[in-house]
């Protein structure tokens, strides 16, 4: 019953970090090779667990498993305790929507590790503090308990401080120190509520909690004051203290502004890891830990969601335009791309909701190779001034073609990934029966608009027009490069011929999210 | 009578061992005439070990008292334990700092010790009287030590300002007791509490209660630094040598909160539906309230702060308020989650100060700037510091995340959404001050000053960083310390 896969392929980085650290300072290959071998493993094992391993249960499965107080349908769920005298348990699991993250984590950070070789700087510290930030990650999507959750969630910010504040560029102090405000600024809203849910159900557990809530029995009725804060509902303010927790790190507009900093200063790898899978922590968060558990206050305040991820989407991609720094740009793009999954999310369909989970997959794949690619050219001209390149494609024809690839994935042209999960998200939304939504997607397609503006502009900017003199002779995309870029976009075009690989695979959980919160709604 | 008394003198067979140390310190100096200092930190160590050892003989014991006097329980014990543990590694700091002198200063030991015996009285009676002795046994001591660099003008600044500051606040305290007197008749807190006359004096005129409750802690507030009473402190922390300050801001601040926890637990604790209860719980309200503005202010003020000395005595006036958290419950889960984080205090900041002791010895400088770059000089101490400095703000996996954690579970459960909200915020302005520190040792570029290696010092903060994080992974064994402190808490009702 008890299955140990989960926590291998969560620890096993952390063995390494563990081997790293008593390795000495210049043994650099030996350093290089155990960072690889330990993630490696992990997407080894990650890949067999969700090709081969993962049960494909029906909903009407999942939904047999209610009463045993499994609402999730979680699979490989370990459970141990750990702090038994306030009830915290070591308790992991997956389901649909987390397994395809945990596998895209591994992928990530195993070509993260690869990314990184080019970086001279980066040493023993670094390494240790990438694998550290694996077990962060990792944690978080594979835990079923409040409080494991909770631990893995900071756990990742002390070396994503460091790694944005030792490798990073020039403004790195500043860009790393507000990363590390702003995610805990909203996680001790986190951690108030998290203390009050404990505190009114007597239980960590997040399948327990969610069953709570959906029956309408997490109301903070057994708190002083029946949980109140300020006037508001028990169940209103722990949603919007869990919310904005989680919608600082996706980031939803207003949250966003540290992103683009956090962007423009972290080394190329750090911002890959970045933009592929710790925005998407904020996504999973919402769907895992926030609307669950507070059902009521989720459908009261959808609206509000919607609009926020509608201002994300367009505003994101509409200052991503006015950008002249690269990575700047692809970094806005990433918080008009998020807008997507909070809109979906909101709209609260079938379709829009699959298509927020498959959004946060894809952008995983899209950005990451984005971000490799800003990487690439800023490693050749140390720079990334959109406007000091141009006719870059006679020069690195090979580079063009990734770039094209990429920029198209991004912007969602139809055959590759992101046109899939953005359609379906834009039609959820649609479909939610509501006109109000209807105006938000009428909206969001200005986002589209923007996105193919900015990113046609960019490309005509560096790769089109007359040859810049200066990178006469600039060398071509390098083989490590290329190794790290193919498989991003590898899965941006497979996922989007073959989406049903990804949607198979979520959506007995989606369905099932969606009767769970149905119930109240 | 004869056995009684004998029995009684073995009770307190750790403050007397204490006393004896402390005299034998004295005197070991007086005939090296004061050349072999190092000698007297090892006889120091060496008394402060067999103190704990009584301190353990006395485990399992049932509970009693001293003719009334003395309360020897489990809850003196914990406070007791943390002391001398603290203490002891206070002495390590003065044996291993290269800014002291290594000779000529065997009062040092003698006064430290003499501080700690203040410390063991005042955690270990209800009785009022005893509780001041105890105190002000404690506040000599520590004039005496925060001037200890005679020729250093901030030192002597912080001792006046000490010594100003402290007789006032002890004079506004035994003016606060002698109105409880008055009220009871009794100087015990355990016969004050069931006192027939107390409950009927609150009944029809509660006023004179509430005035001598007040002025108690008033002289309370200034020995943890809560504000408003707070002014002395950074001023004092500043000027002392840094052992000192480590041991002032540790175990004299933990001191005043176990005499706090015992004061208010003997009065008001259980006391529920009772007149007094009633008054407990707006005393608790007074106590959140100074708890909001302490962390604020401390925090506020740390955020500026170019001194780390200065610094962390602004953080731990922050800390005291998250304490008060715990405390302004008035339950017995509130009082062990207070507990609970002091112990973990001890060990963060005992830490932070061993870092902040071993870094004056190789630049010369307590200020954040100096620290630029060392990071990679001296990494083991350093990736160390981080780890008080992350359990300082409160972040898992460390004792400090699960101490702030039990102090938010008991604020929610008894109301006081409020303050927990503002402690949380509190610990993100924290965040920004403490990785100052962090980003100077780590984000800066390397530094071309070498740091000397300091072994033994390294080794024992490592210890206490090891403990920071081990704690907080693992956390029954203190909690359940902290629980059984609690239960078995005893007043001296002199039987």
């Amino acid at each position: 019953m008890q299955s140990q896969i989960l926590t291998w392929i969560t620890f096993l980085p952390l063995l390494g970090m563990a081997v790293i650290l008593f390795l000495p300072k210049t043994a650099m290959t030996a350093i290089k090779g155990v960072s690889v071998v330990a993630t490696f493993i992990a997407m080894v094992l990650a890949t067999k667990l969700y090709f081969v391993d993962f049960a494909h249960k029906s909903v009407a499965e999942i939904e047999a498993s209610r009463g045993a107080g499994d609402i999730l349908g979680a699979q490989f769920v370990q459970k141990i305790d750990w702090i038994s005298s306030i009830g915290v348990q070591y308790y992991i699991g997956v389901d649909g929507l987390s397994v395809a993250l945990v596998w895209l984590t591994t992928v990530l950070l195993f070509v993260g590790v690869i990314a990184s070789f080019g970086m001279e700087k980066a040493g023993k510290a670094y390494y240790a503090l990438l694998l550290l930030l694996q077990v962060g990650i990792g944690g978080v999507f594979v835990s079923l308990d409040l409080f494991l959750f909770y631990v893995f969630w900071e756990v990742m910010l002390l070396p994503m401080y460091f790694l944005i504040g030792i490798w990073g560029g020039p403004r790195r102090e500043y860009a790393a120190i507000k990363f590390f405000l702003y995610t805990l600024a909203g996680s001790v809203l986190m951690l108030v509520a998290i203390v009050a849910l404990r505190l009114d159900s007597g239980t960590f557990s997040i399948p327990a909690l969610t069953e709570l809530a959906v029956s309408g029995k997490l109301t903070g009725a057994s708190l002083p004051a029946a949980g109140k804060l300020l006037g508001m509902q028990f169940s209103t303010w722990v949603f919007w203290f869990l919310f904005i927790g989680f919608a600082i790190k996706v980031p939803v507009f207003p949250f966003h502004t540290w992103l683009p900093d956090a962007h423009v200063e972290a080394p190329t790898p750090i911002s890959v890891i970045l933009a592929g899978i710790l925005l998407k922590l904020g996504g999973y968060g919402m769907l895992r830990a926030c609307f669950p558990l507070a059902p009521d206050a989720f459908h009261d305040s959808a609206f509000i969601l919607g609009v926020l991820g509608v201002i994300s989407i367009v505003y994101g991609a509409f200052v991503a335009l006015g950008q002249s720094d690269f990575k700047k740009m692809v970094a806005y793009s990433s918080v008009s791309h998020m807008g997507y999954v909070l809109l979906g999310m909101a709209a609260f369909t079938v379709w829009g909701m699959e298509g927020a989970v498959l959004q946060m997959f894809n952008h995983g794949t899209s950005s990451a190779a984005l971000f490799l690619i800003v990487g690439v050219i800023y490693d050749r001209a140390h720079h990334r001034d959109l406007n000091g390149f141009g006719g870059l494609s006679q020069l690195m024809p090979r580079y063009w073609a990734l770039t094209t690839l990429g920029f198209f994935a991004a912007l969602g042209l139809p055959g590759l990934a992101g046109f899939i999960s953005e359609a379906m998200t834009l039609i959820g939304a649609f479909q939610a029966n509501d006109t109000r939504f209807q105006v938000l997607v009428l909206l969001s397609t200005l986002g589209i608009v923007f996105t193919a503006a900015f990113l046609l502009y960019a490309m005509q900017r560096v790769f089109l027009g007359k040859k810049n003199p200066k990178y006469e002779g600039i060398e071509e995309i390098s083989f490590r490069e290329l190794f790290c870029q193919a498989p991003f976009l590898a899965l941006c075009i497979v996922f989007g011929i073959l989406p049903y690989l990804l949607l198979d695979w979520m959506h007995p959980s989606v369905q099932n999210l969606l009767n769970i919160l149905k119930i109240q709604g | 009578m004869n056995n009684a008394y004998l029995d009684g003198l073995a009770s307190i067979a750790p403050e007397i061992v204490l006393t004896v140390t402390a005299l034998g310190a004295l005197v070991l100096d007086l005939v090296a005439k004061g050349r072999d200092s190092v000698r007297v930190g090892y006889l120091t160590l060496a008394g402060l070990a067999a103190t704990a050892w009584f301190l353990f003989g006395q485990w399992g014991e049932p509970s009693h008292t001293v003719y009334g006097m003395v309360a020897i329980d489990q809850f003196g014990n914990f406070f007791k334990l943390f002391s001398t543990a603290a203490l002891a590694i206070v002495v390590l700091f003065v044996m291993h700092d290269r800014n002291e002198r290594r000779h000529g200063v065997g009062e040092y030991y003698f006064l430290l010790v003499g501080a700690l015996i203040g410390i063991f009285f005042m955690v270990s009676t209800s009785n009022l009287l005893l509780m001041v002795l105890g105190f002000e046994l404690l506040s000599l001591s520590s004039y005496s030590l925060s001037g200890f660099h005679k020729g250093n003008r901030k030192s002597a600044e912080a001792s006046m300002k000490y010594v100003i500051f402290g007789g006032l606040s002890t004079g506004i305290m035994v003016y606060g007791i002698s109105l409880l007197y008055g009220l009871t008749g009794t100087i015990d807190l355990a016969k004050m509490a069931g006192s027939a006359n107390l409950i009927a004096q609150v009944t029809s005129n509660p006023i004179p209660f509430g005035i001598a409750t007040v002025l108690i802690l008033a002289g309370f507030a200034y020995k943890i630094s809560l504000a408003p009473f707070h002014f002395w402190t950074p001023d004092v922390y500043e000027g002392a040598p840094t052992p000192v300050t480590a041991f002032l801001a540790v175990a004299s601040k933990a001191a005043g909160f176990g005499a706090l926890l015992r004061f208010l637990g003997a009065l008001f604790l259980d006391a529920e539906g009772t007149p007094l209860g009633g008054y407990g719980s707006r005393v608790g309200t007074m106590l959140a309230l100074l708890a909001a503005v302490t962390m604020t202010l401390g925090n506020l003020a740390a955020l500026r702060q170019p001194s780390l000395k200065r610094m962390l005595a602004y953080s731990s006036i922050a800390h005291a308020g998250y304490v008060m958290i715990g405390i302004a419950c008035m339950t017995r889960g509130g009082f062990t989650a207070a507990m609970y984080y002091l112990a973990a205090y001890y060990f963060m900041n005992l830490g932070a100060f061993g870092f902040l002791v071993y870094f004056e010895g190789v630049t010369g400088s307590d200020t954040v700037d100096s620290l630029k770059g060392m990071g990679f000089k001296a990494p083991l101490i350093s990736m160390v510091m981080v780890a008080f400095l992350v359990s300082l703000t409160g972040l898992p996996p460390t004792v400090g995340f699960y101490g702030k954690y039990l102090l938010f579970v008991e604020g929610v459960d008894n109301g006081l959404m409020w303050l927990v909200v503002v402690a949380a915020l509190n610990s993100v302005v924290s965040l920004f001050y403490y990785l100052r520190v962090a980003r100077a040792l780590f984000l800066s570029k390397a530094s071309d000053r070498e740091a000397a290696p300091a072994p033994v010092l390294t080794g024992f903060v490592a210890v206490l960083g090891v403990a920071t994080v081990a704690f907080g992974l693992y956390v029954t064994p203190l909690q359940d310390w902290a629980t059984k402190s609690l239960d078995l808490i005893r007043s001296a009702t002199g039987s």
